[in-house]
């Protein structure tokens, strides 16, 4: 495992590289965190699903976005668009590491800058998603009510957000949670979406929840439906396990990890 | 599985009840009940519900009242639903 930074266009990232172990050398993973307190939540299922792609002769680099975990800048100088230029500047490090097959690897609202960075990148890269946020602007919106918590209890949260929000259009900072949010990073987050980047793009989704899920749900089948209908495949796994970037006591999924490592071995059937 | 048995599973895990949720019924009181539920545990409930049930929540829909029991909250998830 290393650690290094890599230099950006304006500072540096904080970046980890776990190599593939063994001869054999299946692909290399660039792993894009989830949004503020998501992101240290889930930093243990991260550490062992990396390890275990690593036992499995996967590469995985994972970068710290600017102004977030120990990146430089601070969070109040990230925009939505330079931590897109992160990603495809991670790419462009891993590619010349290995020239085994790329995919890039999300987790929640990180699914987001995910596909934008994929856009921008030729050719078409292997998606590997985990419970992906679809919509920017639920992402912001869930963001943004942690302001208002002391005040949602008595049904007073509404002005609290709307104060937040008018700030942000009016070009200012906002504080939310201990995170100072620039304009520039919340209006690229509410406009993004998950929409399919290249035709021919593979994306394996995975999902987990408490209970057990047999059939897609609807806006999952939507979203799939989407991007096959863009010329992309699409295959969607649910396991059983905490909700770990969101529980309040750290938690892990074991069954993701199988899961995981199922989903980029098991060739996609024709 | 029905509404009620998925709210608990929520509430369950968010809080970290450890399986406590199992015996809650309609009545089981929640808010200043159940110490772990503060500001910060109610909003990232309404999160979760969002996020499972694929509701959205408006900023002025939920107050003290919401959380009061159980069935208070079901029933406020039930009616997002039926929207």
């Amino acid at each position: 495992m290393e650690a290094f930074f890599l230099p950006a266009a304006v500072g540096q990232r904080f970046c980890i590289y776990h190599a593939a172990s063994g001869p054999l050398a299946r692909g290399s993973l660039l792993y894009i965190h989830p949004f503020a307190e998501e992101m240290n939540k889930s930093r243990r299922m991260v550490a062992l699903q990396a390890r275990a792609f690593s036992n499995a002769g996967y590469a995985v680099l994972q970068i710290d976005l600017m102004g977030c975990g120990d990146s430089s800048g601070d969070f109040a100088d990230a925009t939505w668009e330079s931590w897109v230029q992160d990603v495809t500047l991670a790419c462009e490090w891993l590619r010349h590491r290995s020239s085994s097959p790329l995919w890039i690897w999300g987790l929640r609202s990180g699914c987001l800058i995910a596909v934008e960075a994929a856009r921008r990148l030729k050719p078409a890269l292997p998606l590997l998603f985990w419970q992906p946020s679809l919509d920017g602007s639920q992402v912001l919106r869930q963001f943004l009510r942690l302001k208002s918590a002391a005040e949602m209890l008595s049904g007073s949260a509404g002005g609290v957000v709307d104060s937040l929000r008018r700030d942000l259009v009016e070009g200012k900072n906002v504080e939310v949670a201990g995170y100072e949010l620039a304009p520039e990073l919340a209006s690229g987050l509410e406009r993004a979406t998950l929409a399919p980047p290249h035709p021919g793009t593979r994306l394996e989704w995975l999902e987990v929840s408490s209970r057990e899920v047999t059939d897609l749900p609807p806006v999952v089948a939507r979203a799939k439906l989407q991007w096959e209908q863009a010329g992309c495949s699409v295959r969607y796994v649910s396991v059983q396990g905490p909700a770990f970037w969101q529980t309040i006591e750290i938690e892990e999924a074991p069954d993701l990890i199988s899961a995981t490592l199922t989903a980029l071995l098991e060739p996609v059937e024709a | 599985m029905d509404h009620m048995t998925q709210v608990l599973g929520i509430l369950d895990e968010v809080l970290g009840l450890n399986g406590r949720a199992a015996a809650y019924t309609k009545e089981s009181p929640l808010l200043g009940a159940v110490p772990e539920l503060d500001s910060m545990a109610v909003v990232s409930l309404i999160t979760a519900v969002e996020d499972r049930f694929g509701i959205v929540v408006g900023d002025d829909e939920i107050d003290a009242a919401t959380f009061g029991t159980v069935g208070s909250f079901v029933d406020f998830v039930e009616r997002k639903l039926s929207m």
